[in-house]
């Protein structure tokens, strides 16, 4: 992908277009050229001084630069080959379970006959599947993996961070009824007002109806809560607990019956006779043309005026 | 509760629910409990008839007729709407606006009272350790007693002493739970309106009304109860603990659970009503308080 961008990391890179990727390169390969001298510098200090103390302080100097340059050899390719182990820490739970499944049915084929070797399989596969609070606990797990991913895929496409490329760390994820909840950890560059207005695309790349985001923490503004909705919980019908601590074999009180009116239809009703209780002088609303005895019952006629 | 004779069915035995305690209201949008604590706040709803404030009330009701120390004080000028909970109600006043009036009286005095008591005890609130009830007052259809029945002077009194017990009842225990469908200017004065902390804005037809219910400005940053769907009856913004609207949808009890939570709150409860003799509404017992 490539962008334009109107400020460049270093001052010798005139460019109009820059690869992100070459950016992210070079910025490695500055890293790593730092921590080669930091490591150097400070492992062959310590090295020196304490091999001083047994031998000669220039014996003792050629020794430390002995330990400090594989060091900081190791930490230069530690530091150069981090974009190679961040995508392996990024895919840990898939290589951790294709592993453990590829494992387990290496062996599980090694060790038993072929027809039983089916009938565990089945059994592993098709009875979670078959169990629906299972599937559906399997589907929700499956979507929060899915999810870090998406949003990661946002944060590196189309939410520019920062000059040096950095992502947000996304910590773990868990299913909510309504779909997943992320907890991430923006690096500097971002905040949440700058997240809030992409929530419509973030909802896009997450295959999902919508995203909310709030802070998770209150002490911190760079701990963050993504709830990435995919299935709407409101037009559910919510039952109220005061109904399961009522004893159902309650009495029914004795209500004395009260009286029933009889002119229920609009024939049935003098324009004189009916006014309201208690009603002084006839309400001026926005009908008031229409005399208030007009109406039938008492309680039509008040859900009228309302 | 002691009785005289036992009765064979069983001695009731109540859910030992207070009104300090939060009271379900229904859902949030991520399928969690929401709760609000009554006791010190004053809640008013709004939205558009056939939105669910009735069910947002008769939830209120259920609890507050269930809990051990609270009375129910219920002003519906529909009679349906909350007649269901007229047993366990301590007052129960239909489209009767002198009634209405005569109980917002009692319980002006019965603040005044309170407050007196607080004084002389040094202190500023009602709390659960003091053992008297909260009385909770439930009024459907503010506008029915505001703008509608009786004579222009009633009205305003109306509304004058519905104000007093919203802007002082608070810390008193008499927390004031109202609705309507449009809570405009005309139909409850601003001054009314803008002292009710928690607010529930169930569907409205314009981001106007909606702003009316909730506070201005929310519609402009995008809760806006215009995006309710007419069919998804029950669900709301509500603004209460955390101070940003929440889309909620309200629990619902269907007509024979009211009935049937109505009876048991009758049976555990045994509610004295109001003595009939209207009390001397002109003394003031400010002597106690000075």
């Amino acid at each position: 992908m490539s962008k334009s961008s109107p400020r460049r990391p270093f001052g010798r890179n005139t460019g109009t277009v820059t690869v992100i990727e070459a950016k992210v390169h070079r910025s490695s390969a500055r890293n790593a050229r730092l921590a080669f001298i930091l490591t150097a510098v400070i492992v062959g200090l310590l090295s020196a001084v304490v091999a001083a103390s047994y031998m000669h302080p220039i014996l003792a100097l050629f020794t430390g630069a002995a330990i400090a340059v594989p060091l900081g050899g190791v930490a230069w390719v530690l530091v150069r080959i981090w974009p190679v182990l961040r995508v392996l820490w990024w895919w840990t739970p898939e290589i951790g379970i294709t592993t453990l499944l590829g494992a387990g049915w290496v062996q599980l084929a090694n060790h038993t006959p072929g027809p039983v070797t089916l009938v565990v399989v089945a059994l592993v596969v098709g009875v979670p599947a078959a169990l629906p609070a299972s599937r559906r606990a399997l589907v929700a797990w499956t979507w929060c993996l899915i999810v870090r991913h998406r949003l990661r895929v946002c944060f590196a496409q189309f939410i520019i961070a920062n000059q040096s490329g950095s992502l947000p760390i996304i910590l773990w994820a868990k299913p909510t009824p309504v779909g997943e909840r992320v907890w991430v950890y923006l690096r500097p560059g971002l905040s949440l007002a700058d997240l809030e207005g992409r929530l419509d695309r973030i909802a896009v790349a997450c295959h999902a109806s919508a995203a909310l985001i709030e802070r998770a923490s209150d002490g911190n503004a760079a701990y963050l809560r993504f709830d990435i909705k995919r299935r709407e919980v409101l037009t559910a019908q919510v039952g109220s607990p005061l109904v399961d601590v009522i004893d159902p074999a309650t009495p029914a009180t004795d209500r004395p019956t009260p009286a029933v009116p009889t002119a229920l239809d609009l024939p049935d009703v003098d324009v004189p006779t009916i006014t309201l209780p208690a009603q002084k002088k006839p309400p001026a609303t926005a009908n008031g043309s229409k005399p208030a005895a007009s109406s039938s019952a008492p309680e039509d006629d008040i859900s009228d005026w309302i | 509760m002691t009785i005289a004779t036992a009765p064979t069915a069983g001695i009731p035995v109540g859910p030992g629910l207070s009104m300090f305690d939060p009271i379900f209201v229904g859902i949030d949008e991520f399928g969690h409990p929401v709760y609000i604590t009554l006791a010190y706040r004053n809640l008013l709803a709004g939205g558009e008839p056939g939105g669910g404030k009735s069910g947002l009330l008769n939830t209120i009701a259920a609890h507050a007729a269930l809990s051990v120390d609270s009375r129910l004080v219920l002003l519906d000028g529909k009679l349906v709407e909350l007649g269901q909970w007229e047993d366990c109600a301590d007052a129960f006043i239909g489209p009767d606006i002198t009634a209405a009036l005569d109980v917002l009286k009692r319980l002006q005095l019965v603040m005044n009272n309170r407050y007196a008591w607080l004084r002389a005890h040094g202190r500023r609130k009602l709390t659960a350790a003091d053992g008297l009830s909260v009385i909770t007052v439930l009024v459907d259809e503010i506008a029915f007693y505001s703008a509608t029945v009786g004579s222009k002077q009633e009205q305003e009194e109306f509304v004058a002493l519905l104000r007093d017990l919203v802007a002082r009842g608070r810390a008193a225990g008499i927390p004031v739970v109202a609705a309507t469908q449009r809570p405009s200017f005309d139909i409850i004065p601003t001054s009314l309106r803008d002292l009710f902390g928690y607010r529930a804005a169930f569907r409205c037809t314009t981001p106007n009304s909606s702003n009316i219910v909730l506070g201005h400005g929310w519609a402009e940053q995008g809760y806006t109860a215009t995006d309710i769907q007419p069919t998804n009856q029950g669900a709301a913004y509500l603004i209460a603990e955390g101070g940003t609207p929440r889309r909620i949808k309200v629990a619902y009890l269907s007509d024979s659970q009211i009935a049937g939570i109505a009876d048991y709150a009758a049976w555990i409860r045994r509610p004295r009503p109001l003595p009939a003799q209207v009390p001397d509404l002109t003394r003031l017992d400010l002597g106690m308080a000075a």
